[in-house]
């Protein structure tokens, strides 16, 4: 999030003098972990939930000797606990892990060097900004994309097991804990198609995700795939130089 | 007025023993999912307390719930009626009318102060001063208030009373608005359904009157009994669901073997009801046995989420009616064009200034 | 001083007026009033549907699939009545077959609604206007045995049974707490019937509503539930696999022995306890022929249960269809639902605006906006009305017409048509009920006579059912068990516009509906139900509508009691919730007046 410096080197968030490296570890074990984790739980999930709103064609043969749908929801479960129970470790880590391990899950709306660098960074994807800023974590505005898509993470999540307790019964923890969301949608037919369209707000991320992963890798000269292997951000530019 | 009868005394001097009477208390607590300790309970309630006065109010409604509640094979409407309840007003079926029919109202509102239950069928129109349903040279709404303020508890009968059923689908041109919007300092039971379940319904009504008290509610107000589970849960063709075996088209081979009905847009994996073990009438079938897909007739807004065939719901915020999946495809597909041209036009730029450099 | 109305009645309202609100007993709400004279008989008749819905604005831009599951919820009586029609209209609009075992099941669906709902209507809706149940307590056990067996074989007829049943009505009644029966007139001059008579109608009444449940099986069994079985554009949702692989899961011997068995035992209750109670009942009341209205001139039927499946034609329906006028049963004369000068209707006494209000429009054209307002010389306010104006606006039921004719419609309607088209399976069973009765043909323009056609036609339905169980079985055997046509399911498949209409007989009488498809979406949909036939209110040239004119020089015994009122109003089985629901091409504009 912090500003990198024009010249020679870059700022953390506490101003310390960052210059003298061309490579700064930004992403611990446990987040590059996490990441991978929740790209493969994302493609399992959302595969399989498409199949389960629109299943494949019928099998054939007895049910009895059959389990296809079961099959498939027992991935998207699966899957959904997966992701779930990593999303919460990635909160603890939220709290445990650096500094950079935080910058998801709040937005310094009351900074206005943050917000400018929004508007910088939006520049900078419209062609008016002639070069990007540098920075360690994530951009301000991917720091923004990042944390609506934490928000929609978790809506699943909490739709996902709302969904999930309506076959675990009115008894289960999941209905306890998540039930008040058919307070919200007394009709889960509603549930079901927020949760389908969260998806499908998933899928947008992944290819704007992607993409400028790759672009920035490429054009901003600072690594961002690479990282999210080895934790290491490097600042190419200043290599060249 | 001769001293009032207990349900107990009314089916003894009909001749039916003490041993059948235990042996019915054993019977309805079972059928409702209850023990022998319920049972006693239910024998001992019967033998000491007289019968419940009923006022049974129509809205906007299609009377489809009296008639359910009629067809009710345990116990017979006609038993309900005449001995474990007191009927005093339903205009579909009472012998007054005008102002003999009137006359019971206040008479109830009066005489039995705090101890009527106002069951409602249907629901009150707000537009045009209400006056879209007349009651007496009045509207409807204020005569629902009005019997309100004195009942006990309130039993909303079906989709109408609970959610607003078909008059308030959209554009809900009367404004038909659920009973709850309208009551809101006593309890209210939802038992929804277009109609719902006649056993289910009197099951409600025993249910008071036997224990004394309102059934346990869930979130939404309706009875845990019989709408805690979907009728998905308790479908027995589950197993062709589970094995990905579907009816793909109307009277197909999977049809004519009674797979599932999910690929015809079968609403029963989010409604919330008793049909798949209840059944209707007397247990002779249910939507799901007879080939058709559950429309969600119990659940909120059934109507207005697009066809009763599609699988996946229709969303109309956008003016034009479209699936999740619709909205997703569009939605992904104008990113995926966006990030193309984005692409492009980043690389033609980094020609460019490279040239430049 | 009256005024002359051009369907010959003469109205006067300058005697005592009668308000009846509610109106009990019937699907809706319903406000009758009436002006006496001096010897308290009936000069002007005022009746009010009292509800408006507006089902068919919201069914604009629905898909015409689902149109039978809307309309079904216009009425939970006739229950799947309105779901036949429309998927008939559907199907006429875009063009579809249906396989010969839909059209036996959908035939058989609605048989048993009709036997069910006359049976309902009579012991339930109507018979309290007949029977007197407090009367019910004096009689003699003994003797009412004798007079049930003495109609009819009906097992459950002993002395003890009777008298087991008086000791629960007495303690009941001694219970102070009367449920139903609170209030009712018991003991009123216009009750006719001798305490055997009432006992043995009221053990009736209560077997018969044990009984009721029964009959509608036959909807779930096909339709999955009932009130409010499901139906399908194409045929229906129910398959048949009477002997293969999963055969449980459809249609089967099983379901097929259910249908039969529910069909004998409806038989035999019908003929056995229905019919012989209307004619035993029937001639304590022969001299009371009051209620006649507009039955003796002019009654339309439409036609229903066609013998073969995709065919209207007159010829192929059994029950009758066609229009009688001015008690010509010489003439009758053929509709046409897409002919716009035939059907139309006028809003000039409804609670509705027209751009023209003296013009009657096509349903295909129909226009709905309301238009609440109490005419000039109505008693109260608009929220409290103690008397309405007549010659205002009055009712929430438009005025439809047949060439500018009021006509009745219902079973008495379809016996008339019948009856004149002399098709023996309605001749011969009038006939002979007349004899029985020892009336002239021209007793049954009348209250009574509605309620013997309901009864003679409910017997008719209940053998028709078997024809059709019979036929669908040889059709299986035959190997056909073909249920549903799904050429044009996919609305892919459908033309770009469409109009189409779709009618049935309902049990109160002749019903269709209109529809307009495009762009696989409905733009416009108008039901014309029967009790919009028979409640309509007066039109512009004057004409009042069935219930009114049945109305007319009915003498009351107590004004303070106007029973009569009742049991002539009963005798349509008048049903509010289907008669008050038409729609506008720009229905959308409604008033938004909130109260509180």
């Amino acid at each position: 999030m912090t500003e990198a410096t024009q010249i020679h080197g870059v700022l953390d968030a506490h101003g310390e003098k960052a210059a003298e490296l061309q490579s700064v570890y930004v992403y611990e074990a446990p987040v590059r972990l996490w990441h991978w984790i929740n790209a493969a739980a994302i493609i399992v999930l959302a595969t399989t939930g498409y199949f389960i709103a629109s299943p494949l064609p019928s099998t054939p043969g007895e049910a009895s000797s059959q389990f296809l749908m079961g099959y498939i929801r027992f991935a998207h479960f699966s899957a959904g606990y997966v992701l779930a129970v990593a999303l919460l470790l990635r909160i603890y880590w939220a709290f445990v892990g650096n500094e950079h391990a935080k910058q998801i899950f709040y937005l310094p709306v009351w900074d206005r060097q943050w917000l400018s660098g929004v508007l910088y960074e939006a520049g900078w994807y419209a062609f008016l900004v002639k070069r990007p800023k540098k920075y360690i974590g994530h951009n301000p505005l991917g720091h923004l994309v990042m944390h609506l898509f934490m928000l929609n993470l978790a809506f699943l999540v909490v739709t996902g097991f709302a969904l999930y307790s309506e076959g675990a019964g009115r008894d289960s923890w999941q209905y306890k804990l998540f039930g008040w969301v058919f307070a919200i949608w007394p009709n889960s037919q509603d549930v079901h198609t927020w949760h389908h369209l969260a998806m499908w707000g998933v899928v947008l991320f992944v290819i704007i995700h992607i993409y400028t992963a790759v672009r920035e890798d490429i054009v901003s000269r600072q690594s961002l795939i690479s990282s999210m292997i080895s934790g290491e951000r490097v600042f190419r530019d200043e290599a060249d130089k | 007025m001769a001293a009032i009868e207990t349900f107990y005394d009314v089916i003894r001097r009909q001749g039916v023993t003490r041993r059948s009477f235990t042996k019915f208390c054993s019977l309805t607590a079972a059928s409702l999912g209850l023990g022998q300790t319920a049972a006693t309970q239910m024998a001992q309630a019967l033998e000491t307390k007289p019968r419940i006065p009923v006022i049974w109010m129509h809205g906007l409604e299609c009377t489809c719930c009296s008639e359910s509640f009629i067809r009710s094979a345990h116990p017979l409407a006609k038993d309900v009626v005449l001995s474990m309840i007191s009927l005093d007003y339903d205009d579909t079926i009472m012998a007054a009318a005008g102002h003999q029919a009137e006359a019971i109202l206040e008479e109830t509102k009066e005489k039995y102060k705090g101890k009527y239950i106002l069951a409602v069928e249907g629901n009150p129109p707000l537009n045009e001063g209400g006056m879209f349903c007349i009651d007496g040279g009045k509207p409807f709404v204020e005569k629902l208030k009005w019997m309100a303020e004195d009942a006990m508890a309130i039993i909303a009968w079906g989709a109408c009373a609970s959610w607003g059923c078909v008059q308030a689908a959209k554009p809900n041109p009367t404004q038909a608005t659920p009973i709850d919007k309208v009551i809101k300092d006593k309890p209210i039971i939802k038992v929804p359904g277009c109609p719902p379940i006649a056993e289910v319904m009197t099951g409600v009504v025993t249910y008071v009157t036997t224990f004394g008290r309102l059934p346990e509610l869930d979130r939404q107000g309706r009875p845990k009994m019989f709408y805690s589970q979907r009728i998905h849960d308790k479908c027995y063709r589950r197993p062709h669901f589970d094995a990905g075996q579907f009816v793909e088209e109307w009277d197909d081979e999977a049809a004519r073997k009674g797979h599932c009905l999910y690929k015809m847009g079968c609403k029963g994996p989010t409604t919330y009801n008793a049909c798949s073990t209840v059944r209707w009438n007397g247990g002779v079938s249910f939507p799901i046995q007879s080939g058709h897909g559950c429309i969600g007739c119990s659940e909120e807004d059934f109507w207005d989420k697009g066809s009763f065939y599609d699988r996946l719901t229709k969303i109309n915020q956008f003016g034009i009616e479209h699936n999740a999946d619709e909205v997703g495809l569009a939605a992904a597909a104008v990113v995926g064009g966006a990030v193309a041209v984005h692409a492009g036009v980043t690389a033609v730029k980094r020609i460019t200034t490279k040239h430049e450099g | 001083m009256g005024i002359q109305t051009p369907n010959g009645f003469n109205l006067d309202n300058s005697g005592k007026r009668i308000v009846v609100d509610p109106v009990t007993r019937i699907e809706g709400h319903l406000r009758v009033e009436v002006n006496v004279d001096k010897n308290n008989v009936i000069r002007n008749a005022v009746s009010t549907g009292t509800m408006w819905r507006g089902i068919e604005v919201i069914l604009k831009g629905r898909d015409p699939r689902d149109a039978w599951a809307f309309t079904q919820r216009i009425c939970g009586v006739c229950t799947g009545t309105h779901a036949l029609t429309s998927v008939r209209a559907v199907e006429n609009a875009l063009n579809i077959s249906i396989p010969e075992n839909a059209n036996s099941i959908r035939n058989m669906m609605q048989l048993a609604l009709q036997v069910h709902d006359h049976l309902v209507h009579f012991y339930h809706l109507h018979a309290l206007d007949w029977v007197d149940v407090v009367s019910a307590l004096s009689a003699d056990p003994k003797a009412t045995s004798a007079l049930a067996q003495s109609i009819s074989d009906w097992p459950l007829s002993s002395p003890g049974y009777f008298k087991d049943l008086q000791i629960r009505l007495r303690k009941f009644v001694e219970s102070g707490q009367l449920g139903p029966f609170k209030n009712g007139y018991w003991g009123h001059a216009a009750y006719k019937l001798p305490p055997e008579a009432n006992l043995m109608a009221v053990a009736h009444y209560l077997e018969a509503l044990d009984f009721q449940k029964e009959i509608v099986k036959v909807q779930t069994i096909f339709g999955g539930k009932n009130p409010h079985p499901n139906w399908l554009v194409g045929g229906v949702p129910c398959a048949i696999n009477v002997d293969g692989n999963g055969a449980v899961g459809a249609i089967n011997m099983e379901r097929l022995n259910l249908v039969t068995s529910i069909i004998q035992q409806s038989i035999e209750f019908v003929e056995k306890v229905y019919v012989p109670d209307v004619l035993a009942i029937g001639s304590f009341y022969k001299d009371w022929l009051y209620g006649g209205g507009l039955s003796g001139k002019n009654v339309m039927a439409y036609g229903d249960i066609p013998e073969h499946a995709n065919d209207f034609s007159p010829g192929n329906l059994g029950l009758p269809r066609g229009v009688i006028l001015n008690g010509n049963l010489k003439e009758i004369f053929p509709v046409d639902h897409t002919d716009p000068e035939q059907i139309q209707e006028f809003v000039t006494h409804s609670w509705y605006k027209y751009p023209d209000e003296t013009k009657g429009l096509h349903p295909w054209d129909g226009v709905t906006e309301p238009n609440y307002k109490l005419g000039p010389n109505a008693k109260g306010t608009p929220t409290n009305i103690q008397e309405l104006d007549e010659a205002g606006k009055y009712s929430w039921i438009k005025a439809p017409r047949w060439r500018g004719n009021a006509v009745e419609v219902g079973p008495l309607a379809r016996y008339i048509v019948g009856y004149a088209q002399g098709k023996a399976e309605f001749k011969e069973p009038t006939d002979e009920f007349l004899k029985k009765l020892g009336v002239p043909v021209t007793a049954l323009f009348s209250t009574l006579g509605r309620t013997a056609a309901r009864a003679l036609e409910a017997q008719w339905a209940v053998r028709k059912m078997e024809h059709f169980q019979n036929k669908l079985i040889a059709n299986i055997k035959a190997g056909d068990s073909s249920t549903a046509n799904i050429d044009k399911w996919n609305p892919q498949a459908w033309p770009k516009e469409a109009k189409g209409f779709g009618f049935t007989e309902a049990p109160r009488g002749a019903l269709a509906h209109w529809i307009k498809v495009k762009d696989g979406k409905i733009e416009n949909y108008q039901c014309v139900v029967p009790t919009t036939w028979n409640g309509s209110p007066r039109d512009p040239k004057g004409n009042i509508g069935a219930f009114e004119a049945s109305l007319m020089d009915t003498p009351l015994a107590d004004p303070q009691k106007p029973l009569e009122i009742l049991r002539t109003i009963h005798s349509f089985d008048p049903c509010l919730a289907c008669s008050t629901h038409v729609m506008s091409e720009d229905g959308q504009e409604m008033t938004q007046v909130k109260v509180r």
